[in-house]
């Protein structure tokens, strides 16, 4: 028998249980929905931080701390050069850059810089006949992609520039972004190092250069006001000289000549016992934790069509019993054991494609207008968070078709084992 | 030349202290194109010879030669294959299929035997107007009465040109009319195409009129009439 000719049998026999038919794929639906959804949501996250580490960092440019002490539990012990060679953070106590170190990495050949992790904390900025608000300051730098308000920067800024965010702008005073540009604005530093009875505190100009806006790509410096590297340095040192934490970093970003070199560089600096990441380790790293959250989803879509599958094999086992005259009087026909079996598991196979298809169409359906709505209460703009590949849906409803005809495996066998003599012996 | 020959068959159901012998040592030949009426009280082993000469049912010993093939000695595919060629099948209880139409239902045999699409349906059309149920095409079979259904099982016995049409008592559910015209359809078919013709029944009327009359009585041959022609 032709398969053409057992498709479209089997076809017209699961039309004629259509309420059973439907029950039995909408369960296969549900796990299709579920992985569509999940495979959906896995591409979505890794193009979304894709972009993200895309637009603020710099293939030629390397993160780098000094390696931790591993396998280290418990407090660790006391030693006298302890606070020259580990500073306390909100990570705990980790081993800093010295000095030293910044000198040692320049020296590796292709750096072509390293700037120490700056991030002065300053005490607050404020402007002429406005109220003092607290800031924090990062380094600006020129690979990092932001999309501005108004104003703009030549690749570079200034020293004495300074990029503000859009919720400055009103709490300054400023009318709206435009009218900042060019204004003057004051950083307060405290001197750590001054006595208690004698503060000291430094008011540092800069002039409004750009307004950076809020930008679903933005990695870190959503709410930072940047200022240069060396501008970041001069507030560093009035801040932290004469501390015992002075001229100590947690981290340092080496730029290295061409992107090429990344990863030699990256080599050469971990036998000098640091620890270096590239744009693509962070992207590792995040993508890592989206292919996590993914993996579980998956896991119940899994689950769904796990139990779909004993579905499928209880529907098909009735079906046989069923029509158990109508296949003996098809093997009287001459039908073939093969084809009896056949026309089985194409029916499970319709099951499968057709639980697929209203499952993986149904997230399609939900996934397309819940972007928006993703997108606008996570504040990202318009970056789409789901992403539905077409390969992926069409892998999607195959692989359920394989898995249903699987299922059918075994009401298939009990189908074709019929002896036609029992089965039209049936007064 | 014989169209069946059967040579010392029996047939045992059921093992050691159950076994039943259903047919014993059973031989006799039909010649081609010959109606046939297989008498017999019921358990008397009339249906089981009846599988037997079908291959539907695998005998203990003996030899069954079919258009001068020995079937019990091919592959079950290969019976597959000539039953859906050579052999067609009535029976007492229709089996139409309820849900399907009156055109799928006659298909099925041709879809078996791979015949083309186009071919089937020429094929069909024909079988349905040689039982006039051409007007009832597209109906599902479970609108038709029961005089129509075994009509529409007639039209799938004969819808591919089988050499032999084997029917288990074909009017055993109708009233005497509608019998009547599946009776008449039959010997007609049989005369116009000289199909060999087996019925397995218990009314001595419709034996009559066959040329060959076989009576099975505790599963041994009891006795065989061929009419004079």
């Amino acid at each position: 028998m032709k398969i053409q000719s057992i498709v479209i049998r089997a076809g017209r026999s699961l039309k004629q249980a259509k309420a059973r038919t439907i029950l039995t794929s909408l369960a296969i639906a549900v796990g299709a929905f579920t992985i569509t959804l999940s495979l959906a949501a896995g591409a979505g996250g890794r193009s979304y931080t894709d972009q993200i580490v895309k637009s603020n960092t710099d293939s030629k440019e390397l993160s780098v701390t000094k390696t931790q002490p591993k396998n280290q539990q418990g407090p660790q012990k006391y030693s006298p050069n302890f606070g020259s060679t580990a500073l306390s953070s909100e990570l705990g106590i980790q081993t800093v850059l010295t000095q030293n170190d910044i000198e040692k990495i320049s020296k590796v050949s292709n750096v072509v810089s390293v700037s120490p992790d700056y991030n002065p904390v300053i005490k607050y900025i404020t402007r002429e006949g406005q109220d003092k608000y607290i800031a924090s300051v990062s380094t600006f730098s020129p690979s990092v992609t932001l999309t501005y308000a108004a104003g703009s920067t030549n690749g570079d800024i200034a020293d004495n520039e300074i990029i503000l965010t859009e919720e400055y702008v009103g709490a300054l005073g400023f009318k709206n972004a435009q009218d900042s540009i060019g204004k003057t604005v004051e950083i307060a530093a405290d001197k750590l190092s001054a006595p208690v009875t004698a503060p000291e505190t430094k008011i540092f100009i800069f002039k409004v250069q750009a307004v950076s806006s809020k930008s679903g790509l933005a990695f870190r410096s959503q709410r930072s006001l940047l200022i240069s590297n060396s501008a970041a340095k001069n507030l560093y040192d009035y801040i932290n000289v004469d501390t015992h934490s002075y001229n100590y970093f947690l981290g340092a970003s080496v730029r290295v000549n061409s992107a090429e070199n990344a990863d030699s560089v990256k080599n050469t600096l971990t036998g000098m016992g640091y620890t270096a990441q590239t744009a693509a380790d962070i992207l590792g790293v995040v993508n890592t934790f989206i292919n996590v959250l993914q993996g579980i989803l998956l896991g119940f879509g899994a689950l769904a069509i796990l139990t779909s599958i004993f579905g499928i094999i209880n529907t098909q086992y009735i079906s046989v019993l069923e029509r158990t005259q109508q296949i003996g009087l098809m093997k009287a026909l001459g039908m073939r054991k093969r084809d009896v079996g056949r026309l089985f598991k194409i029916e499970a196979a319709w099951i499968g494609f057709l639980g697929g298809a209203i499952g993986s169409s149904l997230a399609y359906l939900v996934g397309t207008l819940a972007n928006p709505l993703i997108s606008k209460a996570l504040n990202i703009g318009d970056i789409r968070l789901l992403i539905f590949n077409p390969l992926s849906m069409i892998i999607v409803v195959v692989g359920l078709i394989f898995v249903s005809v699987a299922s059918g495996i075994l009401p298939a066998r009990k189908a074709s084992k019929l002896n036609p003599i029992d089965a039209l012996r049936t007064e | 030349m014989y169209m069946i020959e059967v040579k010392g068959v029996t047939k045992i159901y059921g093992k050691k202290d159950n076994a039943f012998k259903a047919l014993s040592d059973v031989s006799f030949t039909i010649p081609d194109g010959a109606s046939v009426a297989i008498l017999g009280k019921s358990g008397s082993g009339k249906s089981t010879l009846m599988h037997v000469m079908s291959g539907l049912d695998k005998p203990q010993t003996g030899q069954i030669i079919i258009d001068g093939k020995n079937i019990l000695k091919l592959k079950a595919k290969e019976v597959d294959k000539f039953r859906s060629q050579k052999m067609s099948f009535i029976f007492q209880s229709f089996f139409v299929q309820a849900n399907e139409s009156c055109y799928n239902n006659v298909s099925l045999p041709l879809e078996i035997a791979d015949v083309s699409f186009s071919r089937r349906r020429t094929r069909v059309e024909a079988a349905l107007k040689a039982v006039e149920l051409i007007d009832k095409k597209k109906a599902k079979a479970r609108e038709l009465s029961g005089g129509q259904k075994q009509r529409l099982a007639v039209a799938r016995a004969i819808v591919n040109s089988p050499k032999i049409l084997f029917a288990d008592e074909p009017t055993g559910n109708l009233d005497s009319i509608t019998g009547g015209v599946i009776e008449n359809l039959l010997f007609n078919y049989h005369k116009k195409f000289h199909v060999t013709l087996i019925l397995v029944t218990h009314d001595p009327e419709l034996s009559e009129r066959c040329d060959i009359q076989i009576h099975i009585k505790d599963g041994i041959v009891d006795a065989i009439k061929r009419k004079k022609i």
